[in-house]
């Protein structure tokens, strides 16, 4: 695992932001023995989120909103590397990549893996259907067609629950591989308005 | 009484009151893995003259996968005539006022004890 500040695709807002990244070589352990993995790294990434809010002055430092934040940090965190780690193209040379983006009126967290061009069509499909769709109405029938079983459907339940039940705003980037052109870094993106954290006083 | 635990959490079964305890962090891979865990909730549809209670109070933290598994209880539980299901939840675990409410859509007659 390595750490650092410095990647910086979003880079322009570099001047009032805070960045944290890690990055994982996915094909270094099987995925079951990575599992544990996500959520040591998304705890890693709540907790680092508490210890800036109350010293960006824009936050009452309420235990409570403090707490807020540091759970939905968490659960994003964990469902985007799940995904990640499920979807990764192990023979591709992408990492998995998660960062942690802290500016005064937002977090942001951004994942992105390594995937075929099948893979990164389907989830472009994916997320357009939701882009078009009420996300309430679809969470309800993804739970249903979940509960009858399919792994494809889980993790869409996993984003769809980070829009209805977080207020996170997700976009989404799918970039070409500079040298495999038949790999595409898919790189998905949740927003926490600070603002508008639920649970938090308005 | 029964019992499945892992590294970061423990699932109990009280059989005398239908009751199941959660607590700590379940984060497991996918439907295989929670299926020992959802087959234990299963238990409890088999006496539908009892409420069923499901502690959820400890559990502070759920993945998605572990929302699909107690979506699939409930959606069985609402699909057999008589069974009256209740969580309870607690106010100071932040995914308990976000997320339980989707169960609630999934069976209109569930109740919610948030506390």
């Amino acid at each position: 695992m390595m750490m650092s500040e410095t990647l910086d695709k979003y880079g322009e807002r570099a001047g009032d932001c805070e960045y944290l990244t890690l990055a994982f070589s996915p094909i270094s352990a099987p995925l079951r023995s990575r599992w544990r993995n996500n959520g040591l790294s998304a705890d890693f990434l709540g907790d680092y989120v508490t210890t800036f809010l109350p010293a960006n002055g824009a936050l009452p430092a309420s235990g409570r909103r403090q707490n807020e934040v540091k759970h939905a940090v968490t659960y994003i965190a964990n469902e985007l590397l799940e995904n990640a780690m499920k979807y990764h193209q192990p023979d591709v040379d992408i990492p998995i990549r998660i960062r942690l983006e802290l500016a005064s009126d937002h977090i942001a967290v951004s994942v992105s893996n390594g995937a075929s061009l099948v893979q990164a069509g389907r989830y472009k499909a994916f997320v357009e259907h939701l882009q078009e769709g009420d996300v309430d109405d679809l969470l309800l029938r993804q739970q249903e067609e979940s509960a009858r079983s399919s792994e494809s459907t889980m993790s869409s339940l996993g984003l769809l629950t980070m829009i209805s039940d977080y207020e996170a705003q997700l976009d989404w980037r799918f970039d070409i591989h500079p040298t495999q052109p038949e790999c595409i870094t898919v790189t998905t993106s949740a927003v926490l308005p600070l603002k508008g954290v639920p649970g938090a006083s308005a | 009484m029964k019992n499945i635990h892992g590294e970061s959490f423990d699932v109990q079964l009280e059989e005398e009151n239908s009751t199941i305890l959660f607590k700590g962090a379940l984060r497991l891979c996918g439907t295989e893995d929670y299926a020992p865990i959802l087959d234990m909730l299963k238990e409890t549809l088999t006496s539908p003259a009892m409420r069923i209670v499901l502690d959820l109070r400890e559990l502070d933290f759920l993945n998605s996968s572990g929302i699909t598994m107690l979506s699939r209880f409930v959606m069985e539980a609402r699909d057999r005539p008589g069974i009256d299901l209740q969580v309870l939840a607690s106010e100071a675990v932040p995914w308990h006022a976000r997320s339980l409410r989707n169960l609630q859509r999934l069976m209109p007659g569930l109740s919610i004890r948030l506390t």
